[in-house]
């Protein structure tokens, strides 16, 4: 009889464990007043709104900077930011669960028709610009590239640095998991190289890693890696590749000036979702973002500003 | 006569809370298996079993989506074996030392301390893999490429269901009767002798059920594998496979269910992913306690 019982009480968390990946991602809390948010009463000075915002994690830095500043200067509204993933945000406000969802890349067709389906009208707001840039190893001995030659090296045609001249050292190609806004823009922009070949995918060989750090602490690490981060996470640890555009050009460092001046190649829109044209203190947080203040956040937090 | 009823229906009410409370677990699987199959079966509208299991290319946002999970089963399979060619014997000789050889006091002070191994979150030991063993092994070893691979999360893994594999085979060997191992050695058996030929033997089942619930700890794991193994979706070519860097089951689901669209045939494969995991370590399961419950018999 006892040892029946350790078998039962060891067969829970085994099919727990085997489970629990699924419904790792727990929906956003729902707010106050889903989707309805009353105005700010200015004269009684008591009353409070809540905006809740989830998604994408790449957008978080700006959510969370913005979230600081418009509190503070707003003392009657509340804002809740979580993380979780452009899909899972863009969920929750076809579920009706969060105010705004964050998203680094544009909602897929299929995400829109759910939406009306339940009733919700997407309405998309590009709140910034981000480059992604291309880092190596510093042992790699290779300082520029053309979209072309990046596009052989993520896709597996090309396996050793010297084939493009640079040193004889295996190519390790270290990219971001699939769920990642950042996998599917650098696969759409460099590998597919705008398009142009549908066809080509990354090479099966490449690392998944989760995180922009993730990428860069294995580039750093590794012997002949080969990554690419978001503006924001490029440090010396890594170096960064100069990249000249499709067809030839000069190649260019990313900058956040040279992603403005849109001289660098590979840049995105980051959005933010609402249901419908946003009212009330979403409408107030949005043309605060979008002004003076909210934009000098995002090039702070090392994004582009819109403006 | 009032308060007795009372009490009656008291105690009535109470039965069948613990009665509720016992069925909770079961309740919870058929539910939670219900759960997955609603989620995966719009799959198979589109897809054929054939293709998602012996398909050779995972990838989900390519063109329509490449759903074929043979990386993924292959690379939860290298991962777990690995780990249980490592665990299995370290556990064998820990639970012998413990049950058998340890002083008295000793084995009270080691046994909780393998046991709070168990109490170890996973992202813990996925740090340390990631952080300290990966790039230790990557620095020594000449043919490893990368710091994330396949061995490198069997090595994690294996400490994982150490204490599992201990505390229940400790407890088999402590269930063999005094009598077998005090006739071996009676009969002039060394110590050596007994343990590994009257003892080991009489504890077979445990040990069995115990390796066999290591192991579904080891390929329902999903944080450390996550972090440690690369996660790329290469099939895995023979012993050289080890040391490159893999793909499960497990860490497919936790790094692409938060941006797959919801209702997506990309998230429904998704669930068929958990599907096959719940499947493997059910039958783990039932087979582990079909052979605990068959030694009992035997012992008795």
């Amino acid at each position: 009889m006892k040892t029946t019982k350790i078998g039962l009480i060891l067969l829970l968390p085994a099919l727990l464990s085997a489970t629990v990946a699924l419904v790792g991602c727990p929906p956003a809390p729902p707010s106050n007043d889903t989707g309805m948010i009353e105005p700010p009463d200015d004269q009684s000075g008591g009353a409070t709104s809540t905006i809740s915002q989830i998604g994408s994690t790449t957008v978080l830095p700006i959510a969370d900077a913005w979230q600081q500043a418009f509190t503070a200067a707003h003392p009657d509204i509340q804002i809740n930011v979580a993380g979780g993933g452009s899909g899972t945000g863009i969920k929750a406000l076809t579920d009706g669960t969060t105010d705004i969802a964050n998203a680094s890349r544009a909602m897929k067709d299929e995400e829109i028709e759910q939406a009306q389906e339940k009733g919700v009208e997407p309405v998309e707001h590009v709140i910034a610009y981000d480059g992604i840039a291309a880092v190596v190893n510093t042992g790699v001995g290779v300082d520029s590239l053309s979209v072309e030659q990046l596009s052989d090296i993520f896709s597996g045609e090309v396996t050793n640095w010297s084939e493009i001249g640079g040193a004889d050292v295996e190519i390790i190609v270290i990219g971001r998991d699939s769920a990642s806004g950042t996998y599917e823009s650098w696969k759409e922009m460099v590998i597919q190289m705008d398009g142009e070949d549908k066809e080509r995918d990354y090479t099966p060989e490449a690392l998944k890693e989760q995180s922009n750090e993730g990428v860069r602490a294995t580039v750093a690490k590794t012997e002949g890696a080969v990554g690419y981060v978001g503006l924001g996470y490029i440090d010396e640890s890594v170096k960064v590749i100069a990249i000249s555009p499709l067809g030839g050009g000069e190649a260019v460092v990313p900058t956040v000036e040279s992603v403005k001046t849109g001289d660098y190649p590979i840049s995105r829109e980051l959005y933010m979702y609402t249901a419908g044209e946003p009212t009330g203190a979403v409408a107030t947080y949005f043309e605060w973002g979008m002004g003076d203040e909210g934009q000098k956040l995002v090039e702070e937090a090392s994004f582009v500003p819109v403006k | 006569m009032v308060k007795r009823r009372a009490t009656r229906v008291g105690e009535w009410i109470i039965e069948r809370l613990i009665q509720l409370s016992g069925m909770l677990g079961i309740i919870l699987v058929v539910l939670i298996f219900l759960f997955l199959l609603q989620n995966s079966l719009p799959i198979f509208k589109e897809r054929t079993l054939g293709e998602l299991v012996f398909g050779q290319r995972w990838s989900p946002t390519h063109g329509d989506g490449q759903f074929g999970m043979l990386p993924l089963l292959l690379g939860s399979l290298y991962v777990t074996v690995g780990a249980l060619v490592i665990a299995v014997p370290l556990a064998l000789a820990a639970s012998v030392f413990v049950a058998e050889i340890a002083p008295r006091r000793m084995r009270e002070f080691l046994k909780p301390a393998i046991e709070l191994l168990a109490a170890i979150p996973s992202v813990v030991f996925g740090f340390l893999g990631l952080l300290v063993v990966g790039p230790w092994i990557d620095a020594h070893v000449e043919i490893i490429k990368v710091g994330q691979f396949a061995a490198l999360g069997s090595v994690m893994l294996a400490f994982m269901a150490l204490p599992t594999i201990v505390s229940i085979c400790e407890d088999a060997f402590h269930n063999v009767p005094r009598e077998i191992f005090n006739s071996s050695l009676a009969l002039g058996a060394t110590r050596w002798q007994t343990i590994t030929r009257a003892l080991m033997p009489a504890a077979r089942s445990g040990i069995i059920a115990a390796i066999l619930l290591g192991l579904g700890r080891a390929i329902g794991e999903t944080m450390t594998v996550l972090m440690v193994t690369g996660n790329a979706q290469v099939i895995p070519k023979g012993l050289l496979g080890f040391l490159k860097p893999i793909r499960t089951m497990t860490a497919t689901i936790a790094a692409e269910m938060g941006e797959a669209a919801y209702g997506s045939t990309h998230f429904h494969t998704l669930f068929t992913i958990g599907l096959f995991l719940f499947i493997i370590t059910f039958a783990i399961n039932t087979i582990a306690d079909v052979i605990v419950r068959r030694g009992e018999k035997d012992i008795a």
